[in-house]
């Protein structure tokens, strides 16, 4: 069975032709017109990646986002109205892996989806095994420990992690990680960047206000601390 | 009762007729209290029109415009006196004549009265006097006898007895004071019997003089009495008056001042408070509640700024509102168009072609509905700027080659590491914009240029179009204008906010944007954007961006 796209849109139209656009691609299209029925749908049968408009009657975006991070790590895209807003932190915030502002291409939605999927299923190879401190991350197994406990992170937030882990102590732009771990160019939204390391932070730092391990280079971008 | 006339030689002074009678006249001048002129405010025509920029081709045409309008609403009234000299001179003018008034009043009353007590007190001595004459006079009395008996008369300083007794002058100081000092029509009132008094002026000076018959004797008594004192008295008077009157108008004046700065003050807020209003500042509004009558201003001039506000608010989120109800069906349409381009194939060449006016013109759409998404955005100030501080030449690279266009970006050696604080995801959609506008209307740019420039950084796209004419300059930053060139593009697939946008965004980032000739000499146009450098030591682009601008 192909990869299967779950998109939560409660308008009928956008959501037929997106699904005709997607199904372009070879992809298995599920389509729900609420949040209530998209999580019901996830539950049955989990897609690979779920696409979701903030603007939802009843339960809204952000809680449908919140509920399936809660029980999966299957990456996220939402639809925000505009890029400009909170809506795309609180978004990111509230679990997703990137974010597309309406009225978009669906040529964009493929490539953001693509981009997820790449992620989802690769790791680098060429690193094995990685300790620093308390902090240990086994790339090959999609693994990380802290003080040998595990940690469940969002494939992005792996991602994101090995890619800083590849390179210790190095500083790593808002712009290299976009592109590495987003596949996106120069202009690409630095807050994913951002939000994302936030997030890490929550999960591997002691106290995620002082990091020890993720940490900050004023104007530069983010580093891992050896 | 003797009636002996003792001829007395008469000394031949000055002609009586040199000697002004006036009877019952004021020798004195009244006070003229006429306020002097009050000085003409010096009211040089306003200069309220802004000098012409005849080249300011930087200056906004906002601005430009909003000043032509006020210099077209003031200019006409410039010539008249302003309403605060007017009610300083009216309060000084008032103050004048009323202190005219009360100071004639009181000095006529003051003469009068004093003159009144004067000739009664004279009049009574005088009968008294010729009473005593006629008395003591015995008839055929020798002239030395009479003499006697006139000095000895009571008679205070200052008042001096004439006496003709059968047709002899007599009297104490027969130089000065002899027949010559008894007006000739009142010698005839007296000589037909009947007692009189008359006001006259001797030797240049005032005098009281009372006649009074004595038929017993046929002789005339005189008293000529010295008004001197009194004329004095009233000089005096009159001096205080003039200066008591001088000082109310000028104190008028400057109550008038004073005045006219307190009732102008409210006015002055208000012309504050449009003056905000039209900067831009539309919540500005007057306090109320002070002062009943100035709330006969403040209270519809804030109905007037509230219904502005709101209109304007409507109209920018009407824009706003429109732009996201076209979002949907766009995303329907854009969408389907894809769905149709992946199965082209299988279409006949009209429906090709078909589909392909469709897709462009879908595309046209959804860039139009997201520049005036953004413009609206300008409108109600609902921008967010995300900003971070870039190397100007590493964003401009990198902005061109994200459009996939073949322009070569230069830039001198010291402006390459150049730091700006910019939204970057605007500012790329500024060189967007810009290499849009060279596209369509120059045939496409021929550089971009990065150039140091006095603690500033230009951003320079060149073309080699017809360049842009000199009245066009301003106007082509407007919104939906393309000017002469633009307008004769059949085929022309832009909307006219590309460089309405440019101007905001660059505004938005503390810096300007203007179009000039080629400094080479050569054809086209160069758009420059002006943006301040931050020092790069300083960089910001922290964990929190993305705060408001």
């Amino acid at each position: 069975m192909g990869t299967r796209i779950l998109t939560v849109e409660d308008d009928e139209r956008i959501r037929t032709a997106v699904k005709l656009a997607l199904e372009d691609e070879g992809w298995v299209v599920e389509e729900a017109d609420t949040g209530e029925e998209a999580l019901q749908s996830f539950a049955r049968n989990p897609a690979d990646v779920v696409l979701i408009d903030i603007m939802l009657p009843g339960i809204d975006g952000f809680d449908v986002c919140r509920s399936i991070r809660r029980a999966s790590d299957v990456p996220i895209v939402m639809v925000t109205a505009r890029a400009d807003t909170h809506d795309v932190v609180a978004g990111l915030e509230a679990g997703a892996d990137d974010y597309l502002t309406k009225p978009f291409a669906p040529k964009e939605l493929s490539a953001r989806i693509r981009a997820l999927l790449r992620r989802a299923r690769s790791a680098d190879p060429t690193v094995t095994h990685l300790r620093f401190g308390d902090l240990e991350i086994v790339p090959d197994e999609g693994l990380v420990l802290l003080a040998g406990e595990e940690v469940h992170l969002t494939k992005t937030e792996f991602r994101l992690l090995v890619e800083l882990a590849s390179s210790p102590g190095r500083v790593f732009s808002r712009e290299v990680l976009l592109e590495r771990v987003w596949g996106y160019g120069y202009f690409g939204d630095g807050r994913l960047v951002d939000v994302h390391v936030r997030r890490l932070r929550m999960k591997i730092e002691a106290d995620p206000a002082n990091p020890r391990h993720v940490i900050t280079v004023r104007g530069l971008g983010y580093k891992l601390q050896q | 009762m003797t009636t002996e006339p003792i001829p007395r030689p008469v000394p031949e002074g000055r002609p009586v007729s040199a000697l002004p009678v006036e009877t019952r006249s004021v020798t004195a001048r009244p006070a003229e209290a006429r306020p002097a002129a009050a000085p003409r405010p010096s009211t040089p025509p306003e200069s309220t029109e802004a000098p012409s920029t005849p080249d300011g081709a930087s200056v906004q045409t906002r601005t430009r415009t909003r000043r032509r309008r006020r210099a077209s609403m003031i200019a006409p009234v410039g010539r008249r006196i302003g309403l605060r000299t007017r009610l300083t001179l009216t309060y000084g003018l008032g103050a004048a004549v009323l202190a005219a008034v009360m100071s004639v009043t009181t000095f006529v009353l003051t003469r009068d009265n004093l003159l009144d007590q004067r000739e009664t007190a004279s009049v009574t001595r005088a009968v008294g006097n010729a009473t005593r004459i006629a008395n003591q006079l015995p008839t055929g009395a020798d002239p030395g006898t009479v003499e006697t008996l006139i000095t000895g008369l009571p008679s205070p300083e200052g008042a001096q007895p004439v006496l003709r007794y059968e047709d002899q002058w007599y009297a104490t100081n027969t130089i000065d004071f002899g027949e010559q000092s008894v007006p000739d029509d009142l010698k005839e009132v007296v000589s037909a019997g009947r007692a009189a008094r008359v006001r006259s002026t001797y030797l240049d000076q005032p005098y009281l003089v009372v006649g009074v018959p004595i038929p017993a004797l046929g002789a005339q008594y005189y008293e000529v009495i010295s008004l001197e004192d009194l004329q004095r008295t009233l000089d005096g008077l009159a001096i205080s008056l003039l200066g008591a009157s001088a000082l109310t108008t000028v104190a008028g004046g400057l109550v008038g001042f004073w005045a006219a700065r307190r009732v102008f003050a409210p006015l002055l807020d208000v012309g504050r408070a449009a003056e905000a209003m039209a900067g831009g500042r539309l919540d500005t509004r007057l306090p109320t509640g002070d002062d009943p009558d100035l709330d006969l201003i403040a209270k519809p001039f804030n109905e007037m700024a509230q219904a502005l506000e709101d209109r304007i608010e409507r109209d920018a989120r009407f824009a706003s509102e429109v732009s996201h109800e076209l979002r949907s069906p766009l995303m329907t349409l854009a969408a389907s168009v894809e769905v149709l381009e992946n199965s082209s194939e299988d279409m006949t060449e009209r429906a090709r072609t078909a589909l392909l006016l469709l897709s462009a013109d879908v595309e046209r759409l959804q860039q139009l509905v997201e520049d005036l998404l953004e413009i609206s955005r300008f409108d109600v100030g609902a921008i967010t700027l995300h900003l971070e501080d870039v190397v100007v030449s590493e964003m401009v690279i990198q902005a061109v080659s994200v459009l996939g266009r073949r322009v070569p970006v230069r830039y001198d050696p010291d402006a390459g590491d150049l730091v700006v604080r910019v939204d970057k995801r605007r500012f790329g959609r500024v060189i967007a914009n810009l290499l849009d506008n060279a596209e369509r209307y120059a045939g496409g740019a021929t550089a971009v240029v990065v150039e140091r420039a006095d603690g500033k950084v230009h951003v320079v796209v060149e073309d080699r179009g017809n360049g842009v004419p000199e009245d066009e300059r301003d106007i082509i930053f407007d919104r939906f204008s393309r000017g002469r060139e633009g307008g004769n593009r059949a085929a022309d697939s832009g909307v006219g906010l590309g460089l309405a946008l440019v101007d905001e965004h660059v505004r938005l980032h503390g810096g300007r944007v203007w179009v000039e000739d080629r400094a080479d000499g050569e054809a086209g146009a160069r758009f420059v954007v002006e943006l301040p450098v931050v020092e790069p030591t300083e960089t910001g682009g922290d964990e929190d961006r993305g705060g408001d601008a």
